[in-house]
């Protein structure tokens, strides 16, 4: 189903993405989001920074959604407030005026690390593409890094390829 | 006030860095005290939050002003010393070459230039580099504390070279062949963070003697590092001559 195609032919490099440390701050994953990607109107998908380790192994990814959700409290620790029915429209419209509030610049001194989602998934470069494709649909993935001999980072797998890759053999007559 | 000249070609920044740095040579703006903020210099020289930026952060480099965090920008000195020719060898400049120096690796990886490290290094914001940190032990005793960052693009292969056993001088030269032509230094006394402190084995607010260094080929600034050394180990020569006039 994947044309003979692997990982290799589909992969991009990894630095398309910026690179953060994991104690860089929210705060500064923001600016880094900022400028790389909404200044430079570069709106890649997904949208996303790469989280590495000291000694330059790739820790998570971090996506808009990622940080957003690490800025307000009630993502952090549902609560029974942020969960009110679609219905009760006036407490909704009182909890929008409390997401983001002034506890969210706190929040933006947390380290990345925090609220990043954890690289657990690799593929090989010579691996199948349609393994790729089982292992973001069934972790719900928007970025698969590739790791030669099952140590270095050499690029990572997008939705968009996968999709490209599959859809070209669904197509096919 | 002198203004900037719009019909100059010289950069507005540069503008604005020489009408500062006249106020401070002058004493028009007095030693220790605060310079108007980023807003104000905007409005009186109407010019760009950024042309400011560049401007302040070149006279802090050059040691006239000293940003102090959550309290403002100071002028610091009103004069630097020039007219001296170093003749010390660019080697001894380096704290790493002390011989008796063992090395540990804290942290090699890559970020994106956050604070003021873009302008520091003369590169895009949006432009990866390579940050390693290393904690160099005098007879097991921690005595040296080195950050050092490196435009990503000017030696990619940093990042799996042995730079335990290698000083990076080494590397970019006889490994890269990117000559070393020029070093900036600048020494001051700083007061340890917690975590500079932990890793010295001393104690949060200690003075410490911190060296920044810019390393230059030819006009490309190619490193940039910050050492922290405890006081006890610091001895640092310079060997001086005045050019003939």
């Amino acid at each position: 189903m994947s044309n003979g195609k692997v990982v290799k032919d589909v992969m991009i490099g990894i630095f398309e993405y910026p690179h953060v440390p994991y104690w860089f701050s929210i705060s500064q994953a923001v600016r880094i989001v900022k400028v790389s990607f909404l200044s430079a109107k570069k709106y890649p998908d997904p949208m996303a920074v790469l989280v590495f380790d000291e000694k330059y192994n790739l820790m998570g990814t971090l996506t808009l959604k990622d940080i957003l959700k690490g800025l307000e409290p009630r993502f952090l620790k549902p609560s029974e407030k942020a969960q009110v029915p679609a219905e009760d429209e006036t407490a909704l419209s009182l909890i929008w005026d409390t997401l983001f509030d002034k506890s969210t610049k706190d929040l933006g001194e947390k380290p990345v690390s925090e609220i990043m989602s954890s690289a657990k998934y690799f593929v090989e470069p010579g691996d199948p593409v349609t393994k790729a494709a089982y292992l973001m649909l069934q972790h719900d993935l928007v970025l698969l890094p590739v790791l030669e001999d099952k140590k270095k980072f050499v690029g990572l797998v997008r939705m968009i390829e996968v999709f490209d890759t599959i859809s070209d053999a669904v197509l096919k007559e | 006030m002198e203004l900037i000249d719009r019909e100059d070609h010289q950069k507005l920044y540069l503008q604005l860095y020489e009408i500062l740095k006249k106020k401070i040579e002058s004493s028009e703006w007095a030693i220790g005290s605060q310079i108007p903020t980023e807003e104000e210099l905007c409005k009186l020289f109407n010019v760009s939050r950024a042309t400011v930026r560049t401007a302040v952060l070149e006279l802090v480099r050059q040691g006239y002003l000293k940003r102090q965090q959550g309290k403002g920008t100071f002028i610091f000195r009103n004069m630097i010393s020039e007219g001296l020719t170093m003749l010390t060898s660019l080697r001894e400049l380096f704290f790493e070459e002390d011989l008796h120096f063992s090395t540990n690796v804290l942290a090699r990886t890559v970020m994106m230039p956050v604070d003021d490290m873009d302008i520091r290094l003369n590169i895009e914001k949006d432009k990866h580099i390579i940050y390693i940190k290393r904690m160099r032990f005098i007879e097991n005793e921690p005595v040296l504390l080195q950050e050092t960052y490196i435009p990503y693009h000017i030696s990619p292969l940093l990042l799996e070279d042995d730079i335990e056993n290698n000083t990076l001088f080494d590397l970019f030269e006889k490994k890269y062949g990117i000559k070393i032509t020029k070093v900036k230094n600048y020494i001051e006394i700083t007061h340890l963070a917690k975590d500079e402190a932990r890793l010295l084995s001393l104690t949060e607010g200690a003075f410490a003697v911190l060296l920044t260094q810019y390393f230059y080929s030819g006009e490309t600034l190619v490193m940039y590092t910050r050492s922290i050394k405890r006081t006890d180990r610091f001895k640092f020569l310079m060997e001086l001559e005045r050019k003939s006039a």
